[in-house]
């Protein structure tokens, strides 16, 4: 149970007293509307995440698959030589939305396919099968890029939503029933005053029809 | 109780809303769009977004249409039930959620969800909270 404030017992702090606990109501409310959108949000993103890393895990575990052939086609010296030679003109921008507050990054990839005169390695020394895991790669970087926007976007939401959850804990099981337990008090008080003042009043009358 | 906590905490709640609102047809026609909040951060849009909500309306309409549309959260209105106010964001949301158009749209948690799933940066959260 929370202890009332010490406050003092007039009829103008019960007063301010109840605006308080209106205000506090309502910002509980709001607050509680903010939990549920950011809770809303936070079980799309972690589905999102979830397919997003299937998609990335697959993609990345084809494409070591195909460097492993690669690596023992080609050999080890010749891919990694080859490998050094790649083209790194990949370009990603980060810029960020605001989701109730929340930033979030959002991760654009400016990658376009590539010919295979594009990556940067020569043709004649290479082979078809070396493309197709440039190629896997590349593709794999894009799900990796995306996987990576919604995981720290998760993690942004997840902050928030405990931040505001404690505030509307704080909210529901302190400030309000502790506002609440004074005005209580107050009224108990007040009341106290007015049935004291009564009987006075009513005594006074008996003394003075007895008179 | 501490009251300017409370109103210090309302007040954080519409700190992502954007200074100025742009129109859709600015946003389109912006290589890089965005706003700035009432913090100061950055708000990017989504180009793909930009382009969906475009095929819903015509040009005059993209004149008009203020971004990002916000979903206004009020209290009063009952737990996950958020309104949206001016004929042409009602219009443009009512044929997103296949509704039929009002001038107002009341929208409940499911179609909230629907929305921001798909227009996340096109679409903002605004708290009433009637407190000054």
């Amino acid at each position: 149970m929370a202890m009332p404030s010490a406050t003092s017992q007039t009829r103008m702090e019960l007063i301010n007293l109840r605006k308080k606990l209106v205000l506090a109501q309502r910002g509980k409310d709001l607050l509680q509307e903010k939990m549920d959108a950011l809770v809303m949000e936070f079980f799309y993103i972690a589905r999102e995440v979830t397919y997003a890393k299937k998609v990335a895990f697959k993609s990345l575990e084809e494409a070591h698959r195909l460097l492993t052939v690669c690596l023992g086609v080609n050999g080890t010296l010749e891919t990694l030589q080859h490998m050094r030679e790649v083209k790194k003109d990949f370009k990603v921008e980060i810029s960020s939305k605001l989701i109730m507050g929340v930033e979030t990054p959002l991760v654009t990839v400016h990658a376009r396919e590539k010919k295979v005169t594009e990556r940067g390695y020569g043709l004649y020394t290479s082979n078809p099968l070396l493309d197709k895991v440039a190629e896997k790669f590349e593709e794999t970087l894009k799900y990796l890029c995306k996987l990576a926007e919604l995981e720290s976007s998760l993690l942004a939401i997840a902050e928030e939503l405990e931040k505001t959850k404690r505030r509307v804990n704080a909210l529901e099981h302190v400030i309000i029933p502790e506002v609440k337990e004074t005005i209580r008090m107050i009224e108990m008080k007040l009341g106290e005053i007015e049935r004291d003042n009564f009987v006075r009043l009513k005594r006074m009358k008996t003394l003075r029809e007895r008179r | 109780m501490n009251e300017e906590l409370v109103k210090v905490e309302l007040n954080r709640l519409n700190m992502h809303l954007p200074r100025n609102r742009i129109s859709l047809m600015d946003a389109l026609r912006s290589e890089n769009p965005f706003v700035i909040t009432k913090s100061g951060k950055i708000h990017s849009f989504d180009r793909k977004e930009l382009e969906e909500l475009a095929k819903l309306v015509d040009d005059k309409e993209a004149e008009k249409l203020m971004l990002p549309i916000l979903i206004e959260i009020n209290p009063s209105l009952g737990r996950g039930t958020a309104r949206i106010s001016g004929s042409l964001e009602s219009k443009v949301i009512s044929s997103i959620l296949k509704r039929e158009p009002a001038n107002e749209l009341l929208i409940y948690r499911p179609e909230i969800a629907e929305l921001r799933r798909r227009f996340p940066t096109t679409t903002c959260y605004v708290f009433i909270s009637g407190i000054t």
